[in-house]
């Protein structure tokens, strides 16, 4: 009797233990789910230094916050950007944090009504169209982030002007003709000539972003122009540094200054020469962080973006100049050790909403 | 068995009598046919540099020559590759690839500020290998798999891209050995050693195309492969040999394109295709195979350069450059090509 009476507690709680502890099982996975977005980040490739950079900084991010985290990369065809990430919003039934750089302009739609449908957090960055706002829809389009080409463009051009003593003529190198970014930062260059009538723009020439490109166009425009070039202005240190090399070749390297944007590693190291007068940076580990950063705080509730000022939802960032007067701190803090970034300062480096 | 008797008529002779010889060959002809034809290219160099001078003195500056010599080193490197590919009728479209891999062996071997490699001179040699290996492997697919060029080296540019994407970890590394770098830098002569490098890539391709074996059957296959293959030439093994070839080449200007750039990223070999295709094209080597030759690209290379130099001289904005190149392949393939043998145009 005992025994059985015993038996039949026994499996009874054996039973009620079970069924508790598959739902012990069970519940945390659930909340766990609940608890925890995957952090996606959307880019065009990894074989350029600078979104090789943005995965590292996005990466970082998730480590810091403790969470899982998948790149997709687009290979620069928009379709696939697009398929991709609607694939990571059904496998992760909408419980993601997405921060993309829309490989084109109109991409930036679909990305963010897909996102918003499933109800997963968006922020992108760089490409979107003028009539598409995060406000329109909450809470799921969190934030836009840009960093104002003009002003790229025209402080590199005002330190390069300082540089060569206020007077003399320059060449220019822009960057694909009919990319925003490239338009924007000639406009910057184009204000500061205006500012600086002593300056001469010798020459304007396209070298399509790319180091090779720029190498043979320097050589032909130290033909047609030769010690009339007292400085370089490049759209990106890319070119900059292609230029670089076809100064090197004819034993001119650091005695043309030249600047440019973007602080890949190559402009750092000429900048500490001397070579390169300075580079500014819209800080790819900060962008490929902070977008995760911001969609994650807002998807968490610890903001409301509903009830965040204009210019946190669309904003221009602040770009790190990179010259003479700081490039050893830089060195030491950006490319000797990863950099440290405070992830809870969302809105630091905000500087004013986006111009339309 | 009945035997022909009857002589084959010669090719300039069937030419000669086709009655829909469209209008600009006749005038070809009329001014002295193939002869005339074959010193297009020539002529269309010797006139624009002309134009040029008139327009800008400074073209002909010793200064200005070096650089055009310069900056022909590696696309005619490249382009002696791709030539003989060419020659045979078929394609090689891995030509950006295997420039990136060979860029990416040398930068990570040699002294550079990614790892702590320093291999020196091994590290070119290791390049140029991976070429050779890359164009070998192509070859292969083409003859054992039984895939046609386009397909086959098509899938080759992209397997070198990934690669060296992968190896480089998308970044750009910095090629630290400075005899390498004395490639771009030193001078002999008053030229930098890889304008050297590449006429030695001339020498070298100009003593394989005429006074080889190897370049007469390239030749022949080009023509017509099916006489070649019964007139006993192992169409295999010179398909792959030619293919290795090339990635020969291609591994050199690698070599020093990475010396020249003091770097190597994954995109270095960008739009290089291009403009190798576009300078074999112009020189009057003809894409169907079997006419033409390496002296012809040392041609189209050199008006390539020199009209890229003259638009940037004559201060042409860079709005239209683009083009003026493309008019300018049209009218030199126009005028230099055979096209009245070409029985159909696709």
């Amino acid at each position: 009797m005992n025994d059985t009476k015993n038996f039949a507690v026994n499996r009874r709680t054996l039973m009620m233990g079970a069924t508790a502890g598959v739902a012990a099982l069970a519940m945390p996975s659930v909340l766990r789910a609940q608890d925890k977005p995957t952090l996606v980040t959307s880019i065009r490739s990894l074989s350029n230094p600078y979104h090789a950079v943005w995965k590292t900084g996005a990466e970082a991010y998730a480590k810091w916050a403790g969470l899982e985290h998948v790149t997709l990369v687009s290979e620069g065809n928009s379709e696939k950007g697009i398929a991709d990430i609607k694939a990571m919003l059904a496998k992760t039934g909408g419980n993601m944090v997405l921060n993309s750089d829309p490989n084109d302009t109109p991409d930036a739609r679909p990305i963010v009504e897909a996102c918003a449908k499933a109800g997963a957090y968006v922020v992108t960055q760089w490409n979107k169209p003028g009539d598409l706002h995060p406000k329109d829809f909450n809470p799921n389009y969190v934030s836009h982030i840009e960093f104002d080409g003009i002003d790229s463009g025209k402080t590199i051009a005002e330190i390069l002007f300082k540089t060569i003593g206020g007077k003399g003529g320059i060449v220019a190198l822009g960057g694909l003709i009919s990319t925003t970014a490239a338009i924007e930062r000639k406009k910057g260059l184009d204000a500061a000539l205006a500012a600086n009538p002593d300056i001469k723009l010798l020459d304007f020439q396209v070298a399509n972003w790319k180091s090779t490109e720029a190498f043979d166009l320097m050589g032909n425009l130290l033909t047609r122009f030769g010690d009339d070039i007292k400085g370089i202005w490049a759209a990106n240190d890319d070119m900059g540094s292609g230029a670089l090399e076809a100064l090197r070749a004819e034993n001119l390297a650091g005695k043309v200054p030249i600047v440019g944007v973007d602080g890949i590693k190559t402009a750092v190291d000429a900048v500490r020469t001397g070579e390169f007068a300075c580079t500014v940076t819209s800080d790819p580990f900060w962008q490929g962080g902070m977008g995760l950063a911001i969609g994650y705080n807002a998807k968490i509730g610890k903001f409301d973006p509903t009830k965040e000022p204009p210019e946190h939802r669309e904003f221009y960032g602040k770009a790190v100049l990179i010259s003479h007067d700081n490039v050893e701190e830089y060195y030491k803090t950006n490319v000797d050790a990863k950099p440290e970034i405070d992830w809870n300062d969302l809105w630091g480096r905000v500087t004013g909403a986006i111009r339309t | 068995m009945t035997i022909h008797t009857e002589p084959l008529k010669s090719v300039s002779d069937i030419e000669r009598t086709t009655p829909m010889t469209p209008f600009p060959g006749r005038i070809a002809t009329f001014l002295g046919g193939r002869r005339w034809r074959s010193l297009a290219p020539l002529a269309v160099l010797i006139v624009l540099c002309v134009l040029i001078a008139i327009a800008n003195p400074n073209f002909i500056e010793l200064r200005n020559l070096v650089r055009l010599a310069n900056s022909a080193a590696v696309p005619l490197t490249l382009a002696m590759g791709l030539t003989f590919i060419i020659l045979m009728g078929s394609i090689d479209l891995a030509v950006e690839g295997t420039l990136s891999v060979a860029a990416m062996v040398l930068v990570l071997l040699a002294a550079n500020d990614g790892n702590g490699n320093d291999y020196g001179w091994w590290a070119v040699l290791a390049a140029i290998a991976a070429g050779t290996a890359m164009g070998f492997v192509s070859g292969l697919i083409q003859t054992m798999l039984r895939i046609p060029s386009f397909m086959g080296t098509l899938g080759m540019w992209f397997i070198g891209l990934g690669l060296s994407v992968y190896m480089l970890g998308g970044t750009a590394i910095k090629l630290n050995d400075a005899s390498i770098r004395d490639l771009a830098l030193h001078r002999f002569l008053g030229l930098p050693v890889a304008v050297w490098v590449a006429f030695g890539a001339f020498l070298l391709a100009t003593v394989i195309q005429y006074h080889t074996k190897l370049g007469r059957h390239i030749l022949a296959i080009g023509g017509d492969e099916d006489v070649a293959k019964l007139s006993g030439v192992n169409v295999v093994r010179v398909r792959i040999t030619a293919f290795a070839l090339a990635g020969f080449f291609f591994g050199i200007a690698g070599v020093l394109a990475a010396a020249q750039l003091g770097q190597s990223h994954a995109v270095i070999g960008d739009g290089r295709l291009f403009a190798a295709v576009t300078a074999v094209v112009v020189g009057g080597t003809a894409l169907t195979g079997g006419e033409g030759g390496v002296v012809n690209t040392l041609i189209g290379v050199l008006i390539v350069t020199v009209l890229a130099n003259g638009m940037i001289l004559l201060g042409i904005s860079p709005y239209i450059q683009q083009t003026v190149q493309g008019l300018m392949i049209i009218a030199a393939v126009a005028l230099s090509l055979d096209r009245v043998r070409l029985k159909i145009v696709k």
